[in-house]
C-alpha cells in the first residue's frame, strides 16, 4: 500500500502546501530550542548554546529545501515554479517575447500548413479497407515510350483468369454522357466500372447499395450510383435520392446508391455504371478486338502475397500473351507488365513537389531556430547577474538549465500556437493547389496527428534553440557575479557560438535561395515559351449532343454544319470551328498525347519491328486559321474534305522534319490501317503546345472531321473581334436554338487556359520563393543583431583605437570584415549544400539546370549585397563613439 | 566527542529510526540522540538528513507524527511507528541480518 501512502502525501502537499510549511518550520525551530537547552543543560551559556546549536544544525533555510525536496510532488512543485517564473520573465521583456514568438509562429506555421498536406496525400493509409493492398496494372512497351496502355477487353480477360496472385481484377474507364431532363441536358462524367469495383476498393455507400454480379449482365435493368460530391452539389443532397429514374443513352436509369465522400480512384466522377450499360463497352466489336484499349484495371493482393510475388505472376502471364499473339505484341515493344501499389500512383505527381516544399519549410524553421538561439545568447549577457545571484542561493547548474529551456519550451509553445492559427487559412491555398495532383486532396484537414505533429515541432524547436543558450549559461557566471557592474564581456566560446548559428543560417538561406531562384528561372522560361499559336481573344466550350439522336453520320455533319452557321452568326464573331481537342483544353492537360501507329507509304515496316507512332487530332475546316496555327506549306482544310473526296491529313514541322527532314512532305501519303485505305499529306502547320508548355511538341496529325468516322468533334473554338467572355450568353443562346438537348459546359478562354496550365509551377515557384525571403530577412537581422552586439561590446576597445589615432574609416572597415568574413563563410557553405541539394529539384525545372550558373552568381551577388547592408549599418554606430566617453565607460 | 563518523549506508538509516521508535514515540532530537546511543556514538545524524528521512518515512505509511509537548513543556513534533513501520522493521531486520551475515561471510574468506 506505499503507492497508496504516497499519492495520498502528494495530494496533501499539493492542497495543503502553506499548512505543510508552516509546520516544517515549526518543527525545524523546535528542534533548534530543543538543541539549545540541550546545550544551556550541559553548561553553555545561552548565548553560545545557540551559536553552536545553529552550527550543529547547519542552516535552517538548507534543512528545510532538503525535506521539500524528497516531499512526494516535489518535481512538480519545481516545474511550477520554473512555469511561474518564465512567464514573469517573458512578460516583463513582451518586445522581445513578441519578436521571438512571431518567428517562430511563422516557421511553425509553415510546417504545419505543408505537413498537414503531406500527410494526408502522401502518408495517410488510404481511405479504403486494406488499401495497402490495391495494386494498378500498368500494361507497358519499353521499346515505344509507352508506360501506360490502357487495356482491352481480351486483355483484361487474360490477366483476370490467368493469375494467381490476386483476388479480383477489376476495370474502369470513364466518359462522358447526357443526364438528359425535360427540356435539359447535362454532361455528366461516367465511371464504367466491374460490378464487384467497390468490394474490391472496400467503399461501402452512404445511400443505397452498390452494384451486384446482377447489374453487370447484358439484360439488367440500367442502375446508376452517384458520387457523393455529385450528389452534393447537383442533387441538393436529396435524401430520398434513390429510386430515382434519369434518362441517360435512351435508356432510364435508376439510382441505387450513393457513394461516401472519399477520394475517387483513379479520378473524379459524376455517376458509375456498371460496364454492361456501356454502350461502347458493351458492344460486340469492341469486346472481340485485343486492339481496342480504353480501361484501367486494378486487382487486390491476395492476402500474405507480396507485391513482388504478384509482379512475377503478372508478368509471366504478359510473356505468354506476348508469344501467343506476336503480330499484336511485336518483339520490338518489350511488351511488359507493372503492377505498382494503388497509394503511389495516386499521389505520383504529388510526391516531389510536397517533399521540396516540406523541406524548405524545414529550412525555414531552422534559420529561425538560430535566430532564437541569437536572441536568446544575446538577451543572457544581460541576465548573467540575475543567473549569478540564483546560483549563489543554492540553485544548480541543472536547475538554470532547466529554467531556461522552461523559458524557450514556452516561448516556441506560444509560437506554436500561433503558428497553427496561421496555418489554418493557408491551408484551404494548399489544398486547392494539391488538387492539381492528386484525388487525395480532399482528405487534407488538420487533424490529430498534424496536431501531435505541430506539439513535437515546437517542442522540438523550443530545446533546440534554447539548448546552446543554456549550455553557455553555465559559464562565467561567478565571474559575472565577482565583476559588480552591468557590464560583462563574454567568453570567446560564447562569441564563436552565436558566429556559428550566423554561419548556418547564411548556409540554409543561401540555399533556400538558389532552389527559390532555379525555379523562378525556371518559370520565367516557361512562361516565355511560344504556344505556336495565338491564344488572345479565342474562346472555347465543350459540346455533348445527344447522341442517339445523331445515329447516321449525315445527322452529325449537319449538326455540325448548323452550329458553325448559327455561332458565326452572332455579332463580334470573327472565326469559328470545331475540333475534338485544342491546345491547353482540360483533357490535353491532363491526359498527354495520344499514339497510334502508321505507316508511311514506301517505308513498310517489316512484322515484330516498331510502327512509327504520332498523336492524332480531329480539326473541322477553319480550326488553324482560328486559332491562327500558321500554314507552312500546302493547304488547310476546307469544306470540300468531307467523306466522298481524296482523304487528306495535315501535318505538323515536328513531324515533317523527323519523317521528311529533307523532301517536302506535302503530297506523300500515309496509313493507319495497314494500307487499306491511303491519306494525302495536304499540308504542313507550325507546332503549337498542345499538352501544355512544358510538355515536348510530338508528332501530330491533324485530319478532318467529316473523313475521320467521328462524326461529331464537340470543342468548339470562337475567335472573337472584342473581350472573347462578354460573348458567352449569345453564344449559348444560338447553341440553345440549334438544339436544346445540346449540353454545353468547359466554356473558358484558352489565354486563361494557358494560365492555369501553369498554376502548380507558378504556386510552387511562390511558394518557394516566400520562404528563401522570409530565410534571408531573418538571416540579415542575424547578421546584423550579431553586428551591433559585437560594436557596443567592444565600445571600449574600439574607442581606445580611435583615441590612439586609428581613423574612425578604418575601424568600421576592421568591423565590417569581421562581420562580412562571417557572411562569407555561411556562403560557402552554403554553395555546397546548394550543388548537393539542387538536383533533388532537377524533376521541377522546365529546360534549367540545377547548377544553373546565372542563378548561382545572381544569388550569389545578392547575398553579398544584403549581407554587406546588414553588416555596414551596425557598424557605422562606431563613428557615433566619443573615444573619451568610451574610455571612461565601466 | 572526537567521535570517529562513518558514513551512513543507503538504507541503515531508515533501520536505525525504525529501530529508535519501536518502544516509544520521540521527537527528532530523540531520534536523533536515541541512534546515537544504541549505535554507541558510531553514527550521528544530521538535521540535513534526519528530517527528510522522517519526511519520507511518514509520505511512505512506516511513521505518524503528532505534535506534542516536551519533558521540559516545549511543543515538538513526536514521531511514532504506524502498522507498516513495524512490518518493515521486521523486513528490514531480517534483510540486514542477510547482508551482514553475507559480508561477514566474504571477509572471512581467505
Amino acid at each position: 500500500m506505499r503507492w497508496l501512502s504516497r499519492i495520498t502525501s502528494l495530494f496533501r502537499n499539493l492542497s495543503r502546501k502553506q499548512e505543510n510549511e508552516r509546520e516544517l518550520d515549526q518543527e525545524v525551530s523546535s528542534y533548534l530550542d530543543l538543541l539549545t537547552e540541550e546545550k544551556i543543560q550541559g553548561g553553555m551559556s545561552p548565548e553560545a548554546a545557540r551559536r553552536a546549536a545553529r552550527l550543529e544544525l547547519g542552516g535552517v533555510e538548507q534543512v528545510k529545501e532538503e525535506v521539500r525536496d524528497v516531499r512526494a510532488g516535489a518535481w512538480m512543485e519545481t516545474v511550477l515554479q520554473d512555469l511561474r517564473y518564465g512567464i514573469r520573465v517573458l512578460r516583463n521583456n513582451p518586445g522581445f517575447s513578441a519578436l521571438v514568438v512571431l518567428t517562430l509562429a511563422l516557421g511553425i506555421g509553415a510546417n504545419t500548413a505543408i505537413f498537414s498536406v503531406v500527410y494526408g496525400v502522401l502518408l495517410r493509409p488510404l481511405p479504403y479497407s486494406h488499401g495497402g493492398q490495391l495494386v494498378v496494372l500498368h500494361q507497358q512497351a519499353p521499346h515505344a515510350h509507352l508506360a501506360d496502355v490502357p487495356f482491352s477487353y481480351k486483355e483484361l480477360v487474360d490477366y483476370r483468369e490467368q493469375n494467381h496472385t490476386l483476388d479480383a481484377v477489376v476495370e474502369y474507364h470513364s466518359m462522358a454522357f447526357l443526364l438528359l431532363g425535360d427540356d435539359s441536358a447535362e454532361r455528366v462524367q461516367t465511371a464504367v466500372v466491374s460490378a464487384n469495383f467497390f468490394d474490391v476498393l472496400g467503399v461501402t455507400p452512404l445511400l443505397g447499395r452498390s452494384f451486384l454480379a446482377s447489374d453487370e449482365s447484358p439484360n439488367a435493368d440500367a442502375v446508376l450510383v452517384l458520387s457523393y460530391e455529385y450528389w452534393e452539389r447537383h442533387q441538393g443532397g436529396d435524401p430520398n435520392i434513390v429510386g430515382k429514374v434519369f434518362h441517360m443513352n435512351n435508356r432510364p436509369h435508376t439510382v441505387i446508391g450513393v457513394l461516401p465522400p472519399v477520394p475517387q480512384y483513379p479520378a473524379e466522377n459524376d455517376v458509375y455504371m456498371p460496364t454492361s450499360q456501356c454502350p461502347t463497352r458493351s458492344s460486340a466489336g469492341f469486346m472481340a478486338n485485343r486492339k481496342s484499349r480504353m480501361m484501367t484495371v486494378f486487382g487486390r493482393l491476395k492476402p500474405g502475397v507480396s507485391l513482388q510475388t504478384a509482379q512475377a505472376d503478372l508478368s509471366t502471364i504478359a510473356r505468354q500473351i506476348e508469344s501467343a499473339y506476336p503480330e499484336i505484341y511485336p518483339k520490338a515493344y518489350g511488351y511488359a507488365m507493372a503492377a505498382a501499389p494503388l497509394r503511389e500512383d495516386l499521389t505520383r505527381r504529388a510526391r516531389s513537389t510536397l517533399l521540396v516544399l516540406l523541406g524548405a519549410a524545414g529550412f525555414v524553421l531552422l534559420i529561425a531556430c538560430a535566430n532564437v538561439a541569437n536572441l536568446m545568447l544575446a538577451r543572457l549577457l544581460k541576465r548573467e547577474r540575475e543567473l549569478a545571484v540564483r546560483s549563489a542561493l543554492g540553485a544548480t547548474k541543472a536547475r538554470l538549465v532547466r529554467q531556461l529551456l522552461t523559458e524557450t519550451v514556452l516561448l516556441s509553445l506560444a509560437g506554436g500556437a500561433l503558428g497553427l492559427e496561421l496555418a489554418s487559412p493557408t491551408l484551404a491555398l494548399l489544398v486547392r493547389f494539391a488538387e492539381r495532383f492528386t484525388t487525395r486532396a480532399s482528405e487534407v484537414r488538420i487533424d490529430g496527428v498534424v496536431l501531435v505533429f505541430t506539439l513535437v515541432v515546437s517542442v522540438l524547436s523550443g530545446l533546440l534553440f534554447g539548448f546552446a543558450p543554456a549550455l553557455a549559461s553555465g559559464e562565467h557566471v561567478s565571474y559575472a557575479l565577482k565583476q559588480g557592474s552591468g557590464q560583462s564581456t563574454s567568453g570567446m566560446g560564447r562569441q564563436q557560438l552565436r558566429a556559428a548559428l550566423v554561419v548556418m543560417q547564411i548556409a540554409v538561406s543561401f540555399v533556400l535561395l538558389i532552389g527559390a531562384g532555379l525555379m523562378i528561372r525556371s518559370f520565367l522560361r516557361l512562361v516565355s515559351v511560344d504556344p505556336g499559336f495565338s491564344p488572345d481573344r479565342v474562346l472555347t466550350m465543350r459540346l455533348s449532343p445527344n447522341f442517339s439522336r445523331y445515329t447516321q453520320p449525315a445527322q452529325s455533319v449537319a449538326l455540325g454544319n448548323n452550329i458553325l452557321r448559327s455561332v458565326r452568326a452572332v455579332g463580334g464573331v470573327e472565326s469559328a470551328a470545331l475540333a475534338s481537342s485544342f491546345p491547353f483544353s482540360p483533357a490535353a492537360i491532363t491526359g498527354g498525347p495520344g499514339s497510334v501507329g502508321f505507316e508511311i507509304e514506301g517505308r513498310a515496316v517489316s512484322k515484330g519491328e516498331l510502327q512509327p507512332l504520332v498523336d492524332t487530332t480531329v480539326v473541322g475546316p477553319g480550326f488553324f486559321e482560328t486559332i491562327r496555327q500558321p500554314l507552312l506549306r500546302g493547304r488547310t482544310f476546307t469544306d470540300h474534305d468531307d467523306a466522298n473526296a481524296v482523304p487528306v491529313a495535315v501535318i505538323n514541322q515536328t513531324m515533317a522534319h523527323h519523317r521528311w527532314a529533307l523532301e517536302d512532305p506535302v503530297g506523300k501519303r500515309i496509313t493507319f490501317d495497314a494500307g487499306k485505305s491511303w491519306i494525302t499529306i495536304a499540308g504542313v502547320v507550325g507546332d503549337a503546345k498542345e499538352y501544355g508548355l512544358d510538355h515536348p511538341v510530338s508528332d501530330e496529325v491533324y485530319m478532318p472531321i467529316d473523313q475521320s468516322g467521328m462524326g461529331f468533334a464537340g470543342s468548339l473554338v470562337v475567335r472573337s473581334t472584342g473581350d472573347p467572355t462578354s460573348m458567352t450568353s449569345l453564344l449559348r443562346k444560338a447553341l440553345y436554338d440549334v438544339d436544346p438537348q445540346l449540353a454545353v459546359d468547359q466554356v473558358d478562354t484558352i489565354e486563361r487556359l494557358q494560365h492555369e496550365s501553369l498554376a502548380s509551377p507558378r504556386i510552387t515557384t511562390i511558394l518557394l520563393g516566400v520562404f528563401a525571403g522570409l530565410a534571408l530577412v531573418i538571416s540579415a537581422s542575424g547578421i546584423a543583431g550579431i553586428m551591433a552586439l559585437t560594436v557596443s561590446q567592444r565600445t571600449r576597445e574600439l574607442g581606445i583605437r580611435m583615441a590612439l589615432g586609428q581613423p574612425k574609416n578604418s575601424v568600421v572597415r576592421m568591423v565590417v570584415r569581421q562581420g562580412l568574413a562571417v557572411a562569407l563563410a555561411g556562403t560557402a557553405l552554403g554553395l555546397i549544400g546548394a550543388i548537393v541539394l539542387g538536383r533533388l529539384l532537377s524533376s521541377l525545372l522546365y529546360d534549367t539546370s540545377p547548377t544553373d550558373i546565372f542563378t548561382f552568381a545572381a544569388v550569389s551577388l545578392l547575398f553579398v549585397a544584403v549581407a554587406g547592408l546588414a553588416c555596414f549599418v551596425p557598424a557605422r554606430r562606431v563613428t557615433l563613439i566619443d573615444p573619451f566617453t568610451a574610455l571612461r565607460q565601466e | 566527542m572526537a567521535q570517529e563518523q562513518t558514513p551512513l549506508l543507503q538504507g541503515t538509516l531508515d533501520l536505525l529510526i525504525l529501530k529508535s521508535l519501536a518502544l516509544q514515540e520521540m521527537h527528532g532530537l530523540g531520534i536523533a540522540g536515541r541512534v546515537g546511543q544504541i549505535t554507541r556514538g558510531t553514527f550521528q545524524v544530521k538535521p540535513g538528513s534526519l528530517f527528510p528521512a522522517l519526511h519520507r518515512m511518514e509520505e511512505e505509511g512506516w511513521l505518524t507524527s503528532t505534535w506534542g509537548e516536551s519533558e521540559n513543556n516545549r511543543r515538538a513534533k513526536y514521531y511514532r511507528l504506524t502498522k507498516a513501520g513495524r512490518r518493515q522493521l521486521e523486513t528490514e531486520t531480517e534483510r540486514w541480518g542477510r547482508i551482514s551475515l553475507a559480508i561477514a561471510q566474504a571477509l572471512e574468506t581467505p
